[in-house]
């Protein structure tokens, strides 16, 4: 009888090893398939501080960090806002006692999310963007803009205009919104944004190239259609236009304006004409869609965002094709690859494309451009997205975006390290 | 006259010491009756609810309830989603997000979906615009809408969805005076003690109603201050003309307190008008008196005790919430700014409490989300406009 417990119980051991070993069988398998690590971000809800003066944020377009780690945003103020829901307190007479007034477009935060100074909108010496769109701080902490509002464009037929527009309501509510929409602040009539303007950090104006309507196609060394995102090479001290309308890159001389060079996709010359809708099963597209980013590796490489096209195009700085990755491809629409950022360790291990249309910020390998994984879906809660257009890394790493549409805030998504990726 | 001099100088002392002990005592009673003023205080929860699952949006949300169990239920309008909100749903989705959630949303209280239902069925005219959702007392939804035109009825459902009553029908109103079908029906207020629902008749409509709860039998109507209601075009409201004699539509609200006063919302009047449940007016309060077009006054909830000393008023047009001392209604503070931060509003439409005080409230047009409000007790009032109600370490 005592010999039969014994064995049972040893019985019961060996069974109970074998479980363990079995255990931490699947604990190695775990481990080796989440060898794959990305960067792990948190929302911090409550960044940046609430605005005051009631003041309150259009679409954002444009979110960058400068060497102090101070965060800047640019936003399209009382032309996205509705007047009546919006800017009762703005309009006259007001309608409201108390809410709400288009915030100043230009905004500067510090690292704690602390209002530090605001400025833009229309000045002597300069053409003021409709709808700013970009935002970027050079080494000399300048701050550039650019802008896309569609509208009239004189000299030669160019290109139909392909501004951003409104949002559309699906539905029975399309009426309604149309209403909405007409009580925007009046961006719709006027003339297309073609300059980008450089002003000091305090917001002197100090340069612009090109002038709003006047456009003359993609091989024009003074003009420019849609200027959606700036890049500063401190390098060689020159600007990289993200020229939306013009199917291209363009470089000039940050000093002086100075046209250097320019080229369309995989480095060809582009051409003036919108290649067709994109379609997932068709050949890719040998023009861009629409550059919406332009982005310097610290390493030389240039990345191109093709944002219609979902793909992502890597150049030498003279604009020799090196590689490209479709990032999304079944997206259509606007398109998943609205702008890019890169991590901050030293190598750029990884990068950030805000997907806008699908609503959340990719993280991809940079040297393999594979997606590595991804965070954040559609709705309006924080870590949530409405066209998440804008991104940007400080030197902690920690990731900044801005929504456009009526998303209308910037976000902070805190950097937590490298963590496995679990799928 | 060394001794005259003495009580001179005691005289002068003494008063003296009078004079500023009297002027600090006053001091004193002057801070104490300022510090006295308390009102319930309250923190924005960012992380409520959870994120919707099948990568469901929400649309204009145009109500809110709590029951008995403290689930909040929400009701929102699918067909306000901007078209790249929907860019994920149909046959041909352009992206991986997002679909249109239900219009009927149900939270259990740690902000999980635990139910969703609503829309056109069989039996019943779905609103075109659904508006206000109220979980009643014996655990049935009530739904109202406010397509003008066309939302003559509200609906009564069991929690699950199954349809139990309609009362009205769809395009069948004759005005203020019908009591058989109502036009624009902004919110429902169930009296337990009558078995009484109480409609604010609404955006067409400028009137309570009540009926029965159960048969949908009509009791009674009015106007503003008790006035035989009129649909007399009132045209704007002007701050500086004398008060309208009617509502002005939308009357976006009708709640009944425990010591059985009725609070009406008359939105674009700026007031709250206060009823007997048999309609005899008591009194009235202007709130926000210069806010024009959408009007300052959406929606009243009660604090949670038993006394219901306070209430809670939605202004979704200068986008904040007051704090409101329910027997003198006066405002003792507000919170809240404009702004798509969490504890920001864009349009706050709707609000309620659970059983714990705490508050949810729903943002229309394009604001398009459901906060919480964590109650952190009395407190001290210190500001008249507290701003956006963060955390106080943040």
């Amino acid at each position: 009888m005592k010999r039969r417990a014994v064995g049972l119980s040893a019985w019961i051991v060996v069974v109970l090893a074998l479980f363990a070993v079995r255990k931490s069988t699947v604990t190695v398998t775990a481990q080796t398939r989440g060898a794959v690590q990305a960067p792990n971000l948190e929302v911090d809800p409550f960044w940046p501080k609430p605005l005051p003066n009631h003041w309150l944020l259009g679409s954002v377009t444009g979110v960058a960090v400068d060497a102090q780690d101070n965060v800047w945003i640019v936003h399209q103020g009382g032309s996205t806002l509705n007047a009546r829901t919006e800017m009762g307190a703005a309009t006259t007479p007001p309608t409201a006692e108390a809410c709400c007034v288009p915030a100043p477009p230009v905004l500067k935060f510090d690292a704690a999310g602390n209002l530090l100074a605001s400025f833009g909108g229309a000045g002597t010496g300069y053409s003021w963007p409709r709808l700013p769109q970009g935002i970027t701080i050079d080494a000399k902490n300048s701050v550039w803009i650019g802008g896309t509002a569609a509208g009239t464009v004189e000299g030669p037929a160019g290109p139909p205009p392909e501004g951003d527009q409104p949002p559309r309501a699906t539905g029975a509510r399309g009426a309604a919104a149309a209403a909405l929409a007409r009580g925007r602040g009046g961006a719709a009539q006027g003339q297309r944004d073609a300059q980008v303007l450089k002003f000091t950090g305090d917001g002197k104006f100090v340069l612009q190239i090109g002038m709003p309507g006047k456009v003359d196609g993609p091989e024009s060394s003074t003009t420019l259609s849609l200027p959606a995102n700036i890049e500063f090479d401190a390098a060689a001290n020159e600007v990289y236009v993200a020229d939306r309308g013009n199917h291209r890159v363009v470089v000039f001389n940050a000093d002086t304006g100075a046209y250097k060079r320019h080229w369309g996709a995989y480095g060809n010359k582009p051409e003036a004409a919108d290649p067709p809708p994109y379609d997932p099963a068709a050949p890719a597209a040998k023009q861009f869609r629409a550059v919406s980013c332009v982005r310097i590796a610290r390493d030389g490489f240039v990345y191109v965002c093709d944002r219609e096209s979902n793909r992502v195009q890597v150049f030498q700085k003279d604009g020799k094709f090196v590689k490209e990755a479709v990032i999304s491809k079944t997206t259509r629409g606007d398109g998943a690859v609205w702008d890019i950022a890169f991590s901050r360790d030293a190598q750029q291990r990884f990068m950030y494309v805000a997907d806008g249309h699908d609503k959340t910020v990719l993280i991809l390998n940079r040297d393999s451009l594979e997606v590595v994984t991804k965070f954040g879906t559609g709705g309006r809660q924080p870590g949530q997205f409405f066209g998440v257009g804008n991104i940007a890394v400080d030197s902690k790493g920690n990731v900044y975006t801005g929504e456009t549409y009526e998303g209308k805030r910037v976000q902070k998504l805190a950097y937590k390290g490298l963590s496995n990726v679990t799928r | 006259m060394k001794r005259n001099l003495c009580i001179a100088a005691t005289f002068a002392v003494v008063l003296l010491a009078l004079v500023l002990s009297q002027s600090y005592l006053e001091r004193v009673a002057q801070a104490q009756s300022r510090a006295a003023v308390q009102a319930p205080r309250f923190e924005v929860d960012p992380f409520w609810p959870k994120a919707l699952p099948n990568n469901w949006a929400i649309g204009s949300s145009i109500g809110v309830s709590v029951d008995a169990q403290d689930h909040v239920w929400m009701i929102h309008r699918p067909d306000t989603l901007l078209a790249n909100e929907t860019a994920g749903a149909g046959d041909s989705p352009t992206a991986a997000c997002c679909k249109p959630a239900p219009p009927v949303l149900e939270f259990d209280p740690a902000g999980n979906l635990v139910n969703s239902w609503g829309g056109p069925g069989q039996g019943y005219e779905w609103p075109q615009s659904n508006h206000g959702i109220t979980v009643d007392y014996k655990d049935n939804v009530w739904i109202g809408g406010n397509g003008t035109t066309v939302d003559n009825q509200i609906l009564k459902f069991t929690k699950q969805g199954k349809f139990l009553m309609q009362i009205g029908r769809s395009r069948m109103s004759q005005g203020s005076n019908d009591t058989a079908n109502l036009k624009g029906a902004a919110k429902l207020f169930i009296d337990k003690t009558a078995n009484e629902v109480y409609v604010a008749d609404g955006y067409g409509n400028k009137r309570v109603i009540v009926f029965d709860a159960d048969t949908g039998a009509y009791k009674r109507h009015w106007g503003a201050y008790g006035n035989k209601p009129d649909d007399t075009n009132l045209g704007a409201y002007n701050p500086d003309s004398p008060p309208a004699q009617q509502f002005r539509s939308p009357v976006h609200c009708a709640e009944l307190s425990n010591d059985r006063l009725l609070y009406v919302c008359d939105r674009p009047n700026d007031r709250i008008q206060v009823f007997t449940p048999e309609g005899k007016f008591i009194k009235e309060q202007i709130i926000a008196k210069r806010s024009l077009g959408d009007g300052s006054v959406w929606d009243i909830v009660f604090s949670k005790d038993p006394q219901q000393k306070y209430l809670f008023l939605a202004d979704g047009k200068n986008e904040k919430i007051y704090v409101i001392l329910r027997e003198t209604l006066e405002i003792l503070t507000s919170f809240g700014d404009g702004g798509r931060q969490p504890g920001q509003f864009f349009a706050v439409h709707s609000i309620a409490s659970d059983s714990k005080g705490n508050l949810y409230t729903t943002e229309t047009y394009e604001g398009k989300r459901i906060q919480k409000f964590v109650y952190k007790g009395l407190a001290n009032v210190t500001k008249v406009d507290q701003g956006t109600p963060w955390p106080e370490s943040k």
